[in-house]
């Protein structure tokens, strides 16, 4: 999309150059929303949150074959502080999970997430003790990609859902959308409820429930005494 | 107070010191004085997420201006369970497994997991299968430095070999896509054998990888090895002696950069190594910049080994003609009742192995990879499924290794072990 | 049913075999130990420490030796001329269920004598306590702390024994026991929330540590502003 696109032109000149050379608008209307998504959506900065195997494919596609430059994201910001756009590309552990929700509440708005990959997305095969079942848990997420790791065309279409999703926005329901709650910093997105409901068994690990035949550890307290599961 | 030498090297001459001690350059050093900080400490934390620490590692340093005076390492950021999980599936189940360990060179620990299975159960593949194994790990050693080499340029600075070497390994990913159908996670080996057979026209492709890779090696080799910044960044850097790489556990490339020739594929060979012609490139300092010497020499020796392998790969069957180890092809699922049945079987039960416990280690492209596994009579699944991690006890290494070296010193030896995260938290 | 009986995905479901039998049937030693000259020298100088020895696997052997006098034991193998296992490839534990006895396994080699050889140690789970090798071969010092955070195994004279996988404040317990669910012991909701609340910018000095005890990382971080600096 260029910028002719967004903006309708008036008083075209014939003789002089316009705004896009010669028989272009010497001057532009345009709907200020367009003219900052436009801007927004071009110029994505990721931040990558790269752990496991698809941080590999995305080293992929950043280097020259698929060159994720072309939708300028070249610049792959390693500080949350001046990027856009999260891509969590791996397994996230609960030891990483502090992590994780520390750099998105620290980059700035607006900002979006892209969970890369079956692990990120919902846990993957690791229905396990120690993995996140899906960072939504933890951040919201925009656009989840699939794949076991995706191919880098994967995560370019997802970047350029992002962008889509870019070219719905409006600067009047800005702080509707944008707005953050700080009681909420370094909380889980989901509440209690909705976390079981997400991270529940499915596929092959609805078969690996099993009971305890240890004895079970005395909690320390007694709201985790209710959630331990027998 | 502390001063630190700073010595520009201009090449390294051949003569070395005793002991592989560093030789002084010829430009006299100088002394750079650090501004006095009043003796104060600073502690500093890098990662887990930070560019340079190759994945979630965390390095928590203690400074002296900005001498690293210790090294913490944290790890188990990307603790999977995978030896939990793998107690849950059946043997060929955990083959998926293996190859979301280490993500850089995936068919080495495919092949490792079920010759560690085979051995313990006494199957002897067929010699087709053996040498497409040889083939394929010594690709996966390549695929695996490959990204070393990318990763460890940028870290000193370079981002070309990054670009170069990602051009190569999308050969690879190629590669990999047509014969298993997936470009990382391959899970490309079965008990007994392998998922497939190679598909047309296969070899021509791995032939013109083959033939091409060279080139892009010596270009990378022009790029790097005479490279003042480079040597500047890697000579005397990190050095550990040959007695203490052996007591600390040190294997693969980071072993023989000290002048250990400890290969197992010489040592305790494996799928017919021996009858191999190659050379183990053995360093001398044992530091950063032998290290990479070693990887490069692997890579060009790799190389040759697989031309070797192609030459010699048989016709036959890749699979052992054992209707209770492989699956029957699906043609005569489809029509033979007694194959539908041994599938039927093979699905639902999986393979019995005898009561023991078997240790198979091989050369993988970061150092010993031990596969551990522990069965009882008649088990379908593990009791105990132990993955020895190479660069666990690489990493673990690390706090001597930086002990008095720059902070930015510290990232290059973290390079130049060459760890990966997946398969060190496991 | 046995677990022969059941289908694999029954097998799949009911978790890791276990057997009912407390103690392998297999309790006598095979092989010849005169092919391997350390387990003959084992058995000769060591013969009440060891207490039986199996050729596995074809051609690899696995010598059980008394948890006490292990250190002794792997001292000698690592000091003999005639030995000299100067490399302990890996450390590692076997937790077979019901009641059986946790394994302490070392994976020795000798590139001198190109020899290998599998040590194994049982623990009865009363006293899971063995002494560390840290002293002999440095590269025992994460593998053991491995061993502790997974299995619970205490390593007497280990310089720094904390968890090195799980958060140091873990309270689930050890994982790879054979007790553990696999999926945890509390539920996802609470995980993520103990998760979450995990303190990122907890760090530990050497000085804090403790030597020769079990150390978990002391409560120096303040849980982090959201102000300043990066985590």
């Amino acid at each position: 999309m260029g910028l002719g696109d967004v903006l309708p032109g008036g008083g075209v000149s014939k003789t002089t150059g316009g705004i896009l050379g010669p028989g272009t608008p010497t001057f532009l209307t345009s709907k200020v929303d367009a003219l900052i998504n436009w801007g927004r959506l071009n110029s994505l900065w990721p931040m990558p949150f790269g752990t496991a195997c698809c941080a590999i494919e995305m080293m992929a596609s950043a280097a020259s074959n698929y060159d994720l430059a072309r939708f300028g994201m070249e610049r792959m910001s390693f500080s949350p502080r001046q990027a856009d756009v999260l891509i969590c590309a791996g397994r996230v552990p609960y030891k990483l999970a502090p992590v994780l929700r520390r750099i998105w509440d620290q980059m700035p708005q607006p900002k979006w997430a892209i969970s890369m990959g079956a692990c990120a997305s919902s846990g993957g095969v690791f229905d396990v003790y120690s993995m996140v079942q899906g960072i939504d848990t933890i951040i919201p997420v925009d656009v989840y990609i699939p794949g076991c790791p995706p191919r880098p065309e994967g995560l370019i279409y997802g970047l350029m859902m992002v962008q889509e999703k870019i070219r719905q926005e409006s600067l009047t329901k800005h702080f509707e959308h944008r707005a953050e709650d700080p009681a909420t910093v370094g909380a889980p997105r989901a509440n209690d409820e909705q976390v079981v409901g997400l991270t529940g068994p499915f596929g092959n690990s609805t078969r690996q429930e099993r009971l305890s035949t240890g004895d079970i550890p005395t909690p320390e307290s007694d709201e985790a005494a209710d959630t331990i599961v027998t | 107070m502390s001063t630190k030498t700073v010595e520009i090297g201009v090449g390294r001459g051949r003569e070395m010191g005793p002991g592989g001690a560093a030789v002084p350059s010829p430009l006299a050093p100088f002394d750079i004085p650090e501004p006095e900080l009043g003796g104060d400490r600073m502690l500093i934390n890098i990662g887990p997420q930070h560019p340079a620490t190759h994945g979630v590692l965390r390095l928590v340093c203690e400074l002296d201006g900005e001498t690293v005076v210790r090294v913490s390492p944290d790890i188990g950021y990307l603790h999977s369970s995978f030896e939990k999980l793998g107690e849950y599936r059946t043997w060929n189940q955990i083959v998926p497994l293996t190859d979301r360990m280490d993500y850089l060179a995936p068919l080495i620990y495919n092949c490792a997991f079920v010759m560690s299975v085979e051995k313990l159960m006494g199957i002897e593949v067929t010699e087709r299968c053996k040498v497409l194994r040889v083939i394929i790990m010594e690709l996966d050693r390549i695929f695996g430095h490959l990204l070393w080499l990318g990763t460890t340029a940028i870290d000193v600075g370079a981002f070309t070999p990054f670009l170069y070497s990602f051009q190569q390994r999308e050969k690879i990913y190629q590669l990999h896509e047509s014969l298993t159908g997936a470009r990382i996670t391959t899970s490309a080996t079965r008990v007994g054998g392998m998922m497939a057979d190679i598909p047309e026209g296969w070899m021509e492709q791995l032939l013109n990888f083959v033939d091409e890779f060279p080139k892009t090696l010596d270009e990378v080799d022009r790029l790097l090895t005479g490279n003042q910044i480079h040597i500047g960044r890697t000579q005397g850097i990190g050095v550990i002696n040959a007695d203490e790489a052996i007591n600390y556990g040190f294997t693969g490339p980071n072993l023989r950069a000290s002048g250990v020739p400890y290969d197992l594929r010489k040592d305790r060979p494996y799928y017919d190594y021996e009858t191999y012609d190659f050379e183990v490139p053995v360093g001398e300092h044992g530091d950063c910049y032998d290290r990479y010497l070693c990887r490069m020499e692997e890579m060009r020796q790799s190389v040759g080994i697989i031309y070797q392998a192609m030459s010699r790969l048989p016709a036959g069957p890749i699979n052992v003609e054992d209707p209770n180890i492989s699956l029957p092809s699906k043609t005569d699922c489809m029509s033979d009742m007694e194959s539908m049945i041994h599938h039927f079987k093979l699905i639902t039960d999986g393979i019995p192995a005898p009561e023991g416990d078997c240790y198979m280690a091989v050369e993988g492209s970061k150092g010993e990879l031990g596969m551990y596994i522990v069965a009882e009579e008649g088990d379908v699944k593990p009791v105990r499924w132990r993955v020895r991690p190479p660069s666990f006890v690489n990493l673990s290494v690390i706090p001597k290794l930086a002990e008095g070296h720059l902070v930015s010193d510290l990232i290059m030896i973290n390079a130049s072990l060459d760890i990966v995260l997946g398969e060190i938290d496991r | 049913m046995t677990e022969r009986e059941m289908s694999g995905l029954d097998a799949v479901g009911e978790g890791p075999v276990s057997s009912d039998v407390t103690e392998s049937a297999s309790t006598q030693s095979t092989g010849d130990p005169s092919d391997h000259p350390s387990v003959e020298a084992l058995l000769e100088r060591y013969g009440d420490a060891v207490s039986r020895h199996r050729l596995n696997a074809g051609d690899q052997w696995v010598v059980w030796i008394d948890p006490t006098r292990s250190h002794e034991v792997l001292a000698w193998l690592k000091e003999d001329p005639d030995h000299l296992f100067d490399m302990m490839s890996d450390v590692t534990g076997v937790d077979y269920g019901k009641g059986r006895p946790v394994e302490v396994v070392y994976q020795m080699y000798s590139t001198t004598h190109g020899r290998a050889l599998r040590i194994r140690c049982p623990l009865p789970l009363d006293e899971l306590e063995i002494d560390s090798v840290c002293d002999l071969w440095k590269s025992a010092n994460w593998l053991e702390r491995e061993v502790y955070d997974l299995f619970g195994v205490t390593f007497r004279g280990h310089p720094d024994l904390r968890r090195i996988l799980m958060p140091s404040d873990y309270a689930e317990g050890h994982p790879l026991r054979k007790d553990f669910p696999l999926r945890g012991r509390f539920s996802r909701a609470e995980q993520t929330r103990r998760a979450l609340n995990q303190d990122v910018e907890r760090y530990y000095l050497a000085e804090d540590i403790v030597y020769g005890e079990p150390q978990y990382a002391p409560e120096v971080g303040t849980k982090g502003s959201q102000d300043g600096e990066e985590g």
